[in-house]
């Protein structure tokens, strides 16, 4: 898969901000078929940073009941990237 | 924070207001407080989205105008104290830049009152003057009133009443259709048509006529203006009107206390020279009144101006609602926007505005002050002279609000008089 394909958004919440600035982690939502390899050449190619560490989880889609019938949301693949000490990425910083 | 005082006209301070930027971040951090506190953004719990969050999702503008909107009144404040100045009213605010942040104000000061020496205004009241004329006019018009109408068989003539069939048609089309009409020719009577009565006198009872009328180019009802009717009118009835005699008997007709004719005019006499005096004393204080603003020197912000034009738009208003008229429908009539009829009024709340203040220091330099027993009076005397609901009209008038008004109606109705009593010459320059 191209390099363009692995990075789906970035995951800005009240959980992820709180590690970003004191331990460098950075979230994303990720391609299902993406690798660690590969989103630390995504990161490092998007946002001009180096990439020290990448740790991916898989996030079960949830259930939920939809017009009497049992529907499943989609799981993705998320991505929780650790950069070198005095990196940052501006797309979290705000404006 | 720097303020400079730009410059002073009419009475209104332009104030240029410079907040220093830690002044400004002192408010952003507090609307960022406040903000969060309501803004629910996906990802985070209310009140826990860090401040870039927040301001990425609502934007730093909007945050910012925050932060001005609660920082402005507050550096308001500071900056007139600053500049010692007085305002009268709210200012009108303009932020000119925001970085840095710098207002300008528009502060409406104090208007300024030199009185002239108003000590030397002299004026006289015209004299009353009631001549036999006016009271023969009053007579004249009873007379007509009390007209009795009777049949003559004769042709029709001016000052007659007629009953008129009428039937009339504008290119082909009905226009007034009426039968049995009762109409009293007069000379230059403008209805139905100007020079439909002209064309009456001379006719005989049960006669016929036909004649064409060019209606006049301003007639109420536009899309006929400047058209031709044609009109056939038939006479049915001719009715001579019968004044009555003026004797004694005439004066009963008119009022039974009046036992004889003298005496009827004797009070109509009466009543003219009272409304004749009324309106002479009115006259006379209005130009006491504008001798006395004319020598005095008054400026005052235009806000006052504003002000005396709400409140004369508001007078206007109720005055339409009581006639059932919308607002929008009385602009129509006299064909003019909201912003002309504004205009309008400029000139008249200005010479209101002007003689009220002038008015009201005349008040203070003559010290006229007014008792609280006067004010129970005045109020007592509403209560009486209102027709029905005594007890709510009590209740009404029995308020704060409305003794205070009460009491500058007083104050002001004192200090015309005594204006007028300096002017007509009974204290003289010394005000003794």
């Amino acid at each position: 898969m191209h390099l363009y394909e692995v990075l789906r958004r970035p995951l800005i919440t009240e959980k992820n901000t709180a590690i970003q600035a004191p331990q460098g982690k950075y979230a994303f939502e990720v391609a299902g078929e993406a690798n660690k390899e590969q989103v630390k050449l995504a990161v490092e190619k998007a946002f001009k940073v180096s990439v020290t560490q990448v740790n991916v989880m898989t996030v079960p889609g949830k259930g939920r009941r939809m017009r009497g019938r049992w529907v499943m949301s989609p799981s993705w693949k998320k991505a929780i990237v650790t950069l070198k000490p005095g990196d940052k990425i501006e797309l979290f910083e705000g404006v | 924070m720097k303020v400079t005082r730009e410059k002073t006209e009419n009475s209104q301070a332009f104030l240029r207001i410079e907040m220093e930027p830690a002044e400004v971040e002192e408010s952003l951090e507090q609307s960022y407080h406040r903000l969060v506190r309501k803004a629910s953004i996906p990802g985070f719990r209310k009140g826990k989205a860090p401040r870039a969050v927040l301001e990425r999702y609502l934007g730093r503008d909007s945050l910012l105008e925050d932060a001005l909107n609660n920082l402005l009144p507050q550096a308001y404040d500071e900056a007139v104290k600053e500049q010692e100045i007085e305002a009268i009213a709210t200012p009108s605010i303009e932020i000119a830049q925001t970085d840095p942040v710098v207002f300008k104000a528009t502060v409406p000061l104090k208007p300024t009152i030199e009185l002239g020496d108003y000590h030397q205004i002299q004026l006289t009241p015209e004299p009353v003057e009631l001549t036999d004329d006016e009271v023969d006019t009053v007579i004249e018009q009873l007379r007509r009133q009390h007209a009795t109408w009777e049949p003559v068989e004769r042709p029709a003539n001016f000052d007659d009443l007629v009953a008129l069939d009428i039937e009339s048609h504008i290119e082909g089309k009905p226009f007034i259709n009426q039968q049995g009409v009762q109409y009293q020719i007069l000379h230059d009577q403008p209805f139905p048509v100007p020079g439909f009565a002209e064309h009456l006198p001379g006719m005989k009872g049960g006669e016929e006529k036909e004649f064409k009328l060019q209606l006049p180019k301003d007639y109420p009802r536009g899309e006929l203006a400047g058209k031709e009717a044609r009109f056939k009118v038939r006479v049915s009835e001719i009715k001579q009107q019968r004044l009555p005699e003026l004797d004694d008997e005439f004066a009963t007709s008119v009022n039974p206390d009046f036992k004889t004719f003298d005496s009827l005019r004797e009070r109509i006499s009466a009543n003219l020279r009272l409304m004749a005096e009324e309106k002479a004393r009115r006259e006379f204080e209005e130009r006491i009144i504008e001798a006395v603003v004319e020598n005095s020197q008054v400026e005052f912000p235009p806000v006052l101006a504003e002000m005396e034009i709400a409140r004369l738009l508001d007078q206007q208003m109720r005055r339409l609602q009581a006639s059932d008229i919308g607002l929008e429908e009385y602009l129509g009539r006299i064909n003019k926007t909201g912003e002309e009829l504004r205009e309008e009024l400029r000139p008249l709340a200005t010479k209101r505005v002007t003689s009220s203040l002038v008015l009201g220091r005349i008040a203070e330099e003559e010290k006229i002050e007014v008792a609280d027993a006067e004010i129970d009076a005045e109020l007592e005397n509403m209560v009486q002279s209102a027709t029905e609901n005594k007890d709510e009209m009590q209740k009404l008038l029995d308020s704060p609000q409305a003794r205070n008004s009460v009491e500058q109606i007083l104050t002001t109705r004192k200090t015309i008089q005594r204006l007028v009593e300096i002017a007509g010459g009974s204290i003289d320059a010394q005000g003794k």
